[in-house]
């Protein structure tokens, strides 16, 4: 049995273009939560504009700074929307007893779980993402480097990895409790929060948003390599290895849950 | 040579104590109050390639607990077991690549995905070979007509029609042992022969080895030579079938209903029947709720006979013929003192 990463590449390749096939034939629902997905950013954005039409700036952060950081979480954002949102089935595979199916094949139980589902609509964002990024770059006048690049995309995978390992924590809570979708309808929420500098909260929320549930490391800490060169935190530099690190952790979590839970349950 | 080898397997649960009412659940909170159930009770067996095994019980008996440790989901508290070669969970994964799984009603295809893509998909994850591929597609629409349904999305099919294509998937990369569960829970007639008829085969041509659970004795008598029966946890039977069937394979229940359902009315109906057939012994006439339930020997009287002796005698509103169920069996059983 040869299971290598390229293995299970083609099989997630494979499984998406199938999906994505699919969900193009029901092309209303596909346009209309386009679309959707599309109001939403441009909803969440306009606010944000208006909120710093009045103030110009927020403790030393200034507006382009503010959509530096704004982009920067939508982008961190993207990649558990898109790669990870069978997660939001949890709950139902659990109690209806249907999760034991994912035990039977050949596969990592967790990947086998995440890869079922792609959604389509992330991809919206991903491009409203970018496009908030380039133009607050251009307008903060921050360099384009090989290194500055390079940066931004380590520093872009550790943040997704942190969203991604607050997110399948809250998922693995399904292997212990009953109600697990208001759990990660709680955690989703808290992504809301990063879009802003760490630095506005008073300090009991700056430390549970560094260290309990970290969503600091979303899009603060890792846009202060960037907006703040010169006074970079050491948080700031450690945040792609405390994205791994956070996963690794959720990913075991999760696997144990699932490993405990498929041997009660029915 | 043995595939499956299970040999004093027992399997654990521990559970709360629950208390009732608000304040036990409250009490539940905190409590350390253990009971531990054992689902599978120090049961052995060998499973020899190439068999249809019928694994049979009531609800609760201990056969998915069974099956989930065969196919390495669940580990065992004790005892040792051994699929085809490999501990199932301690190698989960190896053990998944030699093993079929049909899990209930419970699919496993992509449910948005057309069959043919899904089988696509498990020809990557399995790593089948293009020839076996084609060879066992070719094989499966000689054998069940299904290459029609291959571009239909799994959630537009009916529960036949997925059940079937289930269980063609699990066997699509040609497993050692395939695992049935249920198979053809809430199926039609028609259906479920197709089914039957296509485990048979596959099982002929490529001897895999088939273990079948159900609730099912017509599943039972069309495929299985062997049947393993568990009950609380322990194997109270494990031989052929035909010594199974011996045992009540003769018997029908012929249940008839009547208008007037009054005490009086009922007793005087058993009474007729019982001493037309007296000298026979062939029945067992009793009230089970609104039906008059008469069990017939078939090897001391014909069935056709009482039951145009019922309905030129008495005035019946309905009639009903059933087989004789596993839990009545397990009950015949443990009367007979019968173990294995």
């Amino acid at each position: 049995m040869n299971q290598g990463f390229k293995y299970y590449l083609k099989i997630y390749l494979a499984i998406i273009t199938q999906d994505i096939k699919s969900k193009m034939q029901y092309r209303m629902d596909f346009f209309i939560s386009t679309l959707g997905m599309i109001a939403t950013n441009l909803s969440g954005l306009i606010s944000f504009w208006i909120l710093f039409r009045s103030i110009p700036n927020i403790q030393g952060w200034d507006y382009h700074e503010m959509i530096f950081i704004y982009a920067f979480s939508l982008l961190a954002v993207t990649p558990v929307q898109l790669f990870f949102d069978n997660l939001w089935n949890i709950n139902d595979k659990v109690l209806r007893g249907d999760f034991i199916v994912y035990c039977f094949r050949p596969l990592n139980i967790f990947f086998y779980y995440m890869s079922e589902v792609f959604d389509v609509k992330g991809l919206s964002q991903l491009i409203f993402g970018c496009l908030l990024l380039i133009y607050s770059w251009a307008s903060l006048h921050i360099q384009i480097t090989v290194v500055s690049i390079l940066f931004l995309f380590v520093t872009l995978l550790g943040a997704s990895l942190v969203m991604i390992g607050i997110m399948v924590l809250a998922c693995s809570s399904a292997f212990w409790i009953t109600n697990s979708t208001s759990v990660l309808v709680f955690m989703f929420k808290f992504k809301d929060y990063s879009k802003y500098p760490i630095t506005i909260f008073n300090t009991v929320f700056r430390f549970i948003f560094s260290f309990l549930i970290p969503i600091g490391f979303i899009a603060f800490y890792p846009s202060e390599i960037f907006l703040r060169p010169k006074s970079t935190t050491i948080l700031a530099l450690a945040s792609p290895v405390i994205g791994i690190a956070f996963f690794i952790l959720a990913y075991f979590v999760w696997m144990y849950g699932a490993r405990k839970y498929s041997g009660t349950g029915s | 040579m043995s595939i499956i080898e299970i040999e004093n397997l027992e399997k654990t649960f521990k559970v709360l104590n629950r208390h009732e009412g608000l304040k036990g659940a409250v009490k539940d909170l905190f409590s350390h109050d253990y009971k531990y159930i054992k689902a599978v009770d120090k049961i052995s067996m060998k499973i020899n390639a190439g068999e249809i095994v019928g694994y049979l019980g009531p609800n609760g008996a201990g056969k998915s607990t069974t099956i989930k440790m065969m196919t390495g989901v669940l580990d065992p508290t004790s005892g040792h077991i051994k699929v085809n070669g490999n501990i199932p969970y301690k190698n989960r994964r190896i053990n998944a690549q030699n093993i079929g799984v049909v899990f209930g009603q419970r699919t496993q295809l992509w449910w948005s995905l057309p069959v043919i893509e899904s089988f696509k998909i498990l020809k990557m994850i399995y790593q089948i070979n293009d020839k076996t591929y084609k060879d066992n597609l070719e094989l499966f629409d000689s054998l069940v007509k299904v290459s029609s349904l291959y571009s239909k999305p799994v959630r537009q099919m009916s529960l036949g029609q997925r059940t079937l294509c289930d269980i063609l998937a699990a066997f699509l990369h040609d497993p050692k042992v395939i695992f049935l569960d249920e198979p053809t829970i809430g199926l039609d007639v028609s259906i479920k022969s197709k089914i039957r008829m296509l485990i048979k085969e596959l099982n002929a041509r490529k001897n895999t080895t088939v273990i079948l659970t159900t609730h099912d004795m017509g599943d039972v008598e069309a495929l299985c030579q062997r049947a393993v029966i568990i009950d609380k946890g322990k194997i109270i039977f494990d031989d052929q079938f035909e010594s199974l069937k011996s045992m009540f394979g003769s018997y029908r229940t012929l249940k008839v209903s009547v208008d007037d359902m009054s005490e009086k009315n009922i007793n005087d109906t058993i009474r007729i029947i019982e001493s037309a057939f007296n000298q026979t012994k062939a029945l067992t006439v009793n009230r089970s709720e609104d039906w008059i339930e008469i069990i017939v020997d078939q090897d001391k009287t014909a069935l056709t006979d009482v039951l145009s002796f019922v309905i030129n005698n008495i005035h019946v509103s309905d009639v009903k013929i059933e087989e004789v169920e596993a839990e009545s069996i397990i009950r015949k059983i443990y009367e007979g003192g019968r173990t294995v």
